[in-house]
């Protein structure tokens, strides 16, 4: 194509999104307007997720914590008169400290006591978060102070802020995707043992891995504070920490575009099974249900859509399916 | 302070049970099995519908639970982990924890979420000293104890070499007219019955709730992580330390401190020696 088309198409798509993200407040309802709004702040949290599972192949369960770690963090610092931004960014900074804290023994484990550490030190947040009172509040939850701008509802800024974050997110991790940085990443994913000859540090570039993605989960964090208004430490617990897992492997691992195709899924999902359709057929599946939905589509997908829903047109053009395996890990 | 002593033999003996069917899963088909405690709690449920609600005797509910946790390990291998054998760990611990919260959520769903008690089957006490044991305590000791030594005779036998062999290498038992598939359920079929009494006899001591699982589960991972995942001994000396230390930090320290050791522990074992405090220092494949 030619590249003036080609830039132009791009333009004019950048350009009709960023009208939509602009108007939908206006035009769309609010119970809309929250959904997309979840769904922008799972991708930014996916994102990094994909930047450490996917590209990075360490298998990370300490996620929703992190994510936690970020919205305690801004409510409490926003609480004592921080301006907003500021809390957030400390508040992702010291998630990023501790997801590289947690990484550190990615340099010398192997896959599965990677998964058991990160899962206790997960663990380990969500106790923090029910008995750190004078911090948290504990059991009874903390109320988190609204953002204010004028002349915008808090709503309609909490929209904006999730998706400039995400579009940033978006456009830095792409191009940091495919830069030195980037290929190092996927080097030591593939051929970790070889990197040592080549000049790359495994170490730095996994806990660099592990600081991004728990700097992005903290940031999403942030945000989701101000959709939720209301934090208790049970919204990040495990059942967080296997929505996150559905995200990434439904959406696709190893792509960027696969953290929002994740997280449109599970915001349906979870829609679909509170509609009042579902809900009146099996009154059960509101709460218990959406874990059970959740872990059985983990199932599915390990077993039969390793690469994600993003990888199915592929799949099904290809006549012999590829063999079933994810990034390796050892 | 002895008091302490014994009651955390006691609740390190779950902690051990559970790590024993970590270590068998590990041993055999080279699964770190994230869904080991809610494995062991669905039948501990059926155990306790069939007493309270079909008014069993408990003991011929507890053979029939067992027999259930042994028809659910061989379950969840044959629908999946069977086809998952020689890929990454990566892979295998992403369908653990999917069967992990598939198993845990439908025991929600069945049973709700309220704490219900269960009987012991021994009941009296006796002093030794100045403290009081619990004939209870003793039993769920015994128990543990048995079954490690039980596990330690087996890996020994025809179909523990078996096992052994086919965790090794999938291909060359096969060759050798192994039945891969069938040494495979059963070494999951054993571990769910271990994981089953040691939630069972963890719920008897508390209560039970569809968190008995989860609660057993990081526990059970620093002692099979203390044992390196092979050792059966580390495992059982690992739960054993694990109960003691919790139960110590809970009485002189808080009961904050009780529920973050085994969290903080772990970090700590897998920061200084990553392969387990008794394991082998096994080299990394290339």
């Amino acid at each position: 194509m030619n590249p003036a088309v080609r830039y132009g198409a791009i333009g004019f798509g950048v350009l009709a999104l960023g009208a939509g993200v602009f108007f939908a407040p206006a035009y769309l309802n609010a119970y809309l307007m929250y959904l997309l709004t979840w769904i922008a702040i799972y991708a930014i949290a996916g994102t990094g997720l994909t930047v450490l599972m996917g590209w990075t192949g360490q298998i990370a369960l300490a996620h929703a914590g992190l994510f936690g770690v970020g919205a305690y963090a801004t409510a409490y610092l926003a609480g004592h008169g921080w301006p907003w931004p500021l809390a957030a960014l400390t508040s992702s900074t010291a998630s990023a400290g501790l997801g590289a804290l947690v990484g550190l023994p990615a340099a010398r484990l192997r896959g599965f006591y990677l998964a058991i550490a990160t899962l206790a030190f997960g663990e380990l947040l969500h106790q923090a978060f029910v008995q750190l009172t004078p911090l948290s509040r504990g059991p009874q939850g903390m109320a988190v102070v609204p953002i204010q701008l004028d002349g915008i509802d808090t709503p309609s800024l909490v929209w904006y802020l999730a998706m400039v974050i995400l579009a940033a997110v978006m456009v830095t991790l792409t191009a940091l995707g495919r830069s030195r940085i980037g290929r190092c990443l996927k080097a030591v994913r593939d051929i970790e043992p070889a990197t040592g000859s080549l000049g790359i540090s495994a170490m730095r570039y996994k806990l660099l891995a592990f600081a991004i993605s728990a700097f992005l989960a903290g940031l999403a964090g942030a945000v989701f504070g101000q959709l939720i208004t209301f934090l208790t430490p049970d919204l990040f617990d495990l059942p967080l920490l296997v929505i996150f897992l559905v995200q990434l492997f439904v959406g696709g691992v190893n792509r960027l575009s696969g953290a929002l195709i994740g997280a449109i899924f599970v915001i349906a999902v979870r829609e679909l099974l509170q509609s009042h359709v579902v809900s009146s057929l099996v009154p059960a599946l509101v709460g218990s249900g959406q874990t059970l939905a959740f872990g059985l589509t983990l199932i599915l997908v390990v077993r039969y859509l390793p690469s994600g829903l993003a990888s199915l047109p592929a799949r099904l053009r290809s006549r012999r399916p590829r063999p079933a395996t994810l990034s390796p890990m050892e | 302070m002895a008091q302490q002593v014994i009651s955390g033999l006691a609740a390190g003996s779950s902690y051990a049970l559970l790590a024993l069917g970590l270590v068998v899963t590990m041993k055999t088909t080279s699964v770190p099995n994230f869904a080991m405690g809610a494995m062991g709690l669905l039948p501990v449920y059926v155990i306790k519908s069939l007493w309270s609600q079909l008014h069993l005797p408990y003991g011929l509910a507890i053979l029939i639970g067992i027999a259930a946790a042994f028809g659910t390990g061989w379950v969840v291998e044959r629908l999946t982990i069977r086809h998952l054998i020689g890929l990454s760990h990566f892979t295998t611990v992403l369908m653990t924890i999917g069967i992990w919260f598939v198993l845990n959520s439908s025991v929600g769903l069945l049973w709700g979420y309220e704490p219900q008690p269960l009987p012991s089957l021994v009941s009296g006490s006796f002093n030794l000293g100045q403290v009081v044991v619990t004939n209870a305590q003793v039993m769920t000791l015994a128990v543990g104890l048995v079954i490690a030594g039980w596990l330690i005779v087996f890996f020994r036998t025809t179909w523990g070499v078996r096992m052994r062999a086919v965790a090794e290498d999938p291909l060359v038992p096969r060759l050798l007219g192994v039945r891969v598939a069938t040494v495979s359920g059963l070494s999951w079929a054993i571990a769910s019955s271990i994981a089953a009494i040691a939630v069972l006899l963890s719920a008897q001591a508390s209560v039970l709730n569809p968190q008995s699982g989860d609660d057993l589960i990081i526990n059970g991972f620093v002692a099979a992580t203390a044992g390196g995942f092979s050792s059966i001994g580390g495992a059982v000396v690992g739960g054993l330390a694990l109960g003691v230390i919790e139960n110590l930090a809970g009485a002189y320290l808080s009961g904050a401190a009780a529920s973050t050791v085994a969290l903080l522990g772990i970090m700590v074992i897998l920061l200084v020696r990553p392969t387990g405090l008794l394991g082998p220092g096994t080299g990394r494949e290339v």
